[in-house]
């Protein structure tokens, strides 16, 4: 560690930073616009130039080392006019497009204009004229009036997808960004451009003009698209007063994490949230004739044929479907449930079909929680439908929200073959119609617990989404079941939040007990 | 002057030709530097000599050279910057026309010298037939044993290859002419580091001018004290000035470093032509602050014209007549520099450019008085903020032509 002064203030700082990074860490941020940590230093913006005591020019905080000693001044007179300098450079190309521009509100020329600008406009010629809507890719926009020329694009597909759609063409003021022969960026990882253009030169046109930045309610989740279990952010909002819209997510955008996914989501994650709003089923539905029913009256009733069939000694007639999208907490709670309490062997789960794996983030098993289910200690058994075939009294099946084709069909053949089946269901499909009775359950975004992810990683979430309707989730369903079949209680009654639940599975499971996250 | 360094033989008929060159101790000094001196010993001598570099920035040779490590395990390169991109010179294509295997030899000297195996000629892509000139004599060199390996039963291997440049001037400044020689975009790099530690493909390089590698065989074959003798103590040498503009005999014109500027105009380039006066001079290449009547009495070397807030530069003296107006000396500045700009960094992608469309602005007749402080304010925001020289080259001529002349163009603007 080396001792260095940031505005008159000493701090401590590793040998190997920059002063940016130095800065960062001390709580002192420098604006910056080419520089990103995923790739190395560019220097071409100068926005980040500061001052050093003892150098004659004003120095790059991005790239410049510190040393022992160095005395850096991020807001002295000549490190203000030279931010304002750089400024007025790239405003004054830059159109006014505010208005229309999906960017503002999260746009770094408009942020650092408001925070180190607040000049009037001296430009008293004509702007360039370039192109301003070229689809260069199957969700992104470019506008080339927009473009500072950060080439932070450029240099994620140089060095990240490897794959090089991008690049600068002309020289000078006519400097330009543009595709190849116009062949599109096609890659997995295109929509992360429009999150690092820090203005609205490439934007999502999944994003165009639905609703302004300032509205949306940003937050931290984990994707459930694949087992890597991505750290993301989920921005949505209710609609407006007098407005309100059916629809909450808007965005996905991903979230820094080194020991999962570093800076980057895929595009299956990012574009496949519609799901979370579409079709959901907000209601218990119950079909066989007995009127509408509470939570509370059926899990009661729930309990109730458990009981009598588990004191008959007829284990053997109950089946379950699991999915590996529930969490780690809820599949605990189950294995106590129906394995230790009540020794149900009939346990099945169905899987989301698998995909192909592309050598960096997504996996090509597509669900959440495979390696959670391992580590609990299940069977992974597919499930066997001869099997159960009109020998099975009681099925609880728990819906992928993503279902497959595939299972409803031999799930449809076995209902034709069972008494009773109690369906537990985020999304409204042909199921819902055949099972008994319906009982709607909320997705990951909509309660709190914890996923484990392809490496092992233990990732705890939090609810960011509001459960719509007369949704619950899996958990405090075990949890009140556990309490009313009574072969147990003190044991269910404890756990009030997913948090208790894990602390106990620290404490059973070997797996989990090393597990901080 | 008694004895020319560089364009000895320029008059000499054919004398690109090797045979002819080896009838005038051709090849004299590689045989020297290669058989009588060690590296280390050629190295002292040419930090002795004081020879700086011809290029512009005049950084002294021998220290450049002197930065390479000396082992490690990775190539190292020389680059010789025959770019010659700053406006009015032309000196350059002189030597490599007249006397490429000078330059060859040069060449050689320096890479035994730093250790370098393999030479690359960056030379722009206008020169198209010095280029086919520098070919040839090259294919000459192999064939008498002068390059390639096992020179003159030495040891020492040297390939040296010709690479065109295609037409920008940002590729004249050293890391954007290794990113051009490494096939990318001529884009200038951040330094530090520095090329002599991570330059062509990331190993060390040694990038020096035409002119300034035409020295060195003079420094082997006469040694360092009479180099010095040549131009200053500090300052060693001759330049060859490239005179243009409006004088009676414009050309090149080998003398030693500290003759006069008054002397060469008037007396070597014989004065003004026409019988114009004189109103302007830019000394030392378009980046060169321009100089006014009245200070033209000055000596031609580095420290002196720094001294007058001006550089030497290229060499390259424009002068310029009283019935030229100075407004459009500023246009074609400003034109330059816009068109030249990579446009990598704002202060000068953007910058350059505003002011060049004011200052067309200023020549349509629609300026005011206040454009005139604004062109002062951005370019004094270009100053020192750019990734690369550039921006100050440009922003330097443009402050200098407004404050001296500054009267001028604000007749200009008010009629």
């Amino acid at each position: 560690m080396i001792n260095i002064f940031i505005d008159d203030k000493p701090f401590k700082t590793k040998e190997e930073t920059t002063v940016l990074k130095a800065a960062e860490e001390a709580g002192i941020a420098i604006p910056h616009l080419c520089f990103h940590s995923a790739f190395p230093p560019e220097g071409s913006c100068r926005m980040c130039l500061v001052e050093i005591e003892g150098l004659p020019k004003l120095e790059l905080a991005c790239s410049t080392q510190v040393r022992e000693g160095m005395k850096v001044s991020t807001r002295s007179e000549k490190v203000i006019d030279a931010r304002k300098g750089v400024l007025e450079f790239l405003l004054a190309e830059h159109p006014p497009d505010c208005p229309i521009c999906d960017k503002a509100g999260e746009c770094k020329l408009q942020d650092y204009y408001e925070e180190y600008g607040l000049f009037d406009n001296r430009f008293r010629e004509s702007k360039e004229k370039k192109q301003k809507n070229i689809k260069i890719g199957k969700n992104l926009i470019l506008d080339q009036e927009r473009c500072i020329l950060c080439t932070r694009c450029v240099r994620f597909l140089r060095d990240i997808t490897k794959t090089r759609e991008l690049g600068v063409f002309n020289r000078g003021l006519y400097s330009e960004i543009n595709t190849y022969n116009d062949e599109p960026v096609d890659n997995n990882y295109s929509g992360n451009l429009a999150e690092i253009c820090p203005v609205g030169a490439i934007t999502d046109s999944d994003f165009r003009f639905k609703t302004r930045s300032w509205f949306l309610k940003e937050g931290e989740s984990i994707c459930t698209l694949c087992s890597r279990g991505c750290n993301i952010f989920i921005e949505s909002h209710k609609g407006f007063a007098r407005f309100p819209v059916p629809k909450r997510v808007y965005r996905i955008k991903s979230r820094e994490n080194h020991k999962v996914n570093g800076f980057w989501i895929c595009d299956l994650g990012r574009y496949g949230y519609p799901y979370l709003d579409e079709e959901r089923l907000d209601k218990i539905c119950v079909n066989n004739g007995k009127g509408n029913l509470t939570w509370q009256e059926c899990i009661v009733s729930l309990a109730d044929e458990i009981k009598k069939l588990h004191s008959a000694k007829k284990a053997s007639r109950i089946a379950i479907i699991l999915n590996f999208w529930l969490s780690n907490e809820e599949l605990f709670l189950f294995k106590k449930i129906f394995v230790d309490d009540l020794g149900v062997k009939n346990i099945y789960f169905v899987d989301s079909p698998e995909g192909e794996n592309d050598d960096f983030l997504l996996t090509s098993e597509r669900c959440p929680n495979k390696r959670g289910a391992q580590e609990i200690g299940f069977d992974l058994k597919p499930l066997d439908s001869e099997n159960l075939m009109n020998k099975t009294d009681l099925l609880l099946i728990f819906g992928l929200p993503v279902s497959d084709p595939n299972n409803l069909v031999e799930i449809k053949a076995l209902f034709e073959n069972v008494k009773t089946k109690i369906y537990f269901s985020s999304h409204s499909d042909e199921l819902c119609s055949l099972a008994d009775i319906v009982l709607p359950t909320v997705l990951i975004p909509e309660k709190e617990g914890s996923l484990t992810n392809v490496d092992g990683v233990v990732q705890k979430f939090l609810q960011v989404l509001e459960a719509p309707g007369e949704c619950r989730p899996e958990w405090e369903v075990f949890v009140d079941l556990g309490r009313e079949l009574e072969i147990n209680i003190n044991y269910y009654k404890q756990f009030n939040t997913p948090e208790v639940v894990l602390k106990e599975m620290r404490k059973e499971i070997s797996f989990f007990e090393n597990k901080s996250e | 002057m008694k004895e020319k360094i560089l364009s000895k033989h320029f008059d000499l008929e054919n004398f690109y030709k090797i045979d002819v060159y080896l009838q005038k101790k051709g090849y004299e000094a590689v045989k020297k530097a290669l058989n009588e001196k060690t590296p280390e010993n050629i190295l002292e001598e040419v930090k002795a000599a004081n020879l700086r570099g011809r290029g512009g920035a005049g950084f002294p040779a021998g220290v450049k050279w002197g930065f390479v490590p000396q082992q490690v395990d990775k190539p190292k390169y020389l680059c010789v910057n025959a770019d010659e991109g700053e406006p009015g010179t032309f000196k350059d294509r002189y030597i490599m026309s007249h006397d490429p295997h000078l330059l060859i030899e040069g060449i050689i000297i320096a890479s035994y010298c730093v250790g370098i195996h393999t030479a690359f000629i960056y030379i722009r892509g206008e020169y198209e037939a010095v280029a086919l000139r520098l070919e040839k004599a090259i294919s000459e060199a192999y064939k008498n044993g002068f390059l390639g390996k096992n020179i003159l039963e030495s040891g020492f291997d040297l390939d040296v290859y010709v690479h065109r440049g295609a037409g920008a001037y940002i590729c004249g400044e050293e890391t954007a002419l290794l990113e051009s020689l490494e096939g990318k975009r001529g884009n200038p790099r951040l330094k530090p580091p520095f090329p002599a530690s991570i330059g062509l493909f990331q190993s060390p390089t040694v990038i020096n001018n035409v002119e300034t590698l035409s020295n060195i065989p003079s420094i082997i074959l006469k040694g360092a004290e009479w180099f010095c003798k040549k131009g200053l103590p500090e300052d060693g040498g001759t330049r060859i000035f490239g005179v243009s503009g409006m004088v009676k005999k414009p050309g090149i014109y080998e003398l030693s470093i500290g003759t006069s500027l008054k002397d060469i105009i008037f007396k070597h380039a014989k004065g003004m032509a026409e019988g114009k006066k004189l109103k302007a001079v830019i000394p030392g290449g378009l980046s060169a602050p321009i100089l006014m009547a009245d200070e033209i009495d000055i000596k031609m070397d580095f420290d002196s014209l720094v001294d007058a807030n001006s550089m030497l530069g290229s060499a390259a003296i424009v002068v310029i007549d009283e019935d030229t107006s100075i407004l459009d000396v500023l246009k074609v500045v400003t034109r330059f520099y816009s068109h030249e700009s990579c446009g990598q960094c704002a202060p000068c992608r953007i910058g350059s450019s505003w002011i060049n469309k004011i200052v067309r602005r200023l020549c349509d007749g629609k300026g005011k008085n206040e454009d005139i402080d604004n062109i002062i304010r951005l370019a004094s925001n270009i100053l020192g903020n750019t990734l690369c020289p550039l921006g100050d080259a440009a922003a330097m001529p443009i402050l200098a032509i407004i404050k001296k002349f500054r009267e001028e163009i604000e007749s200009y603007v008010s009629n």
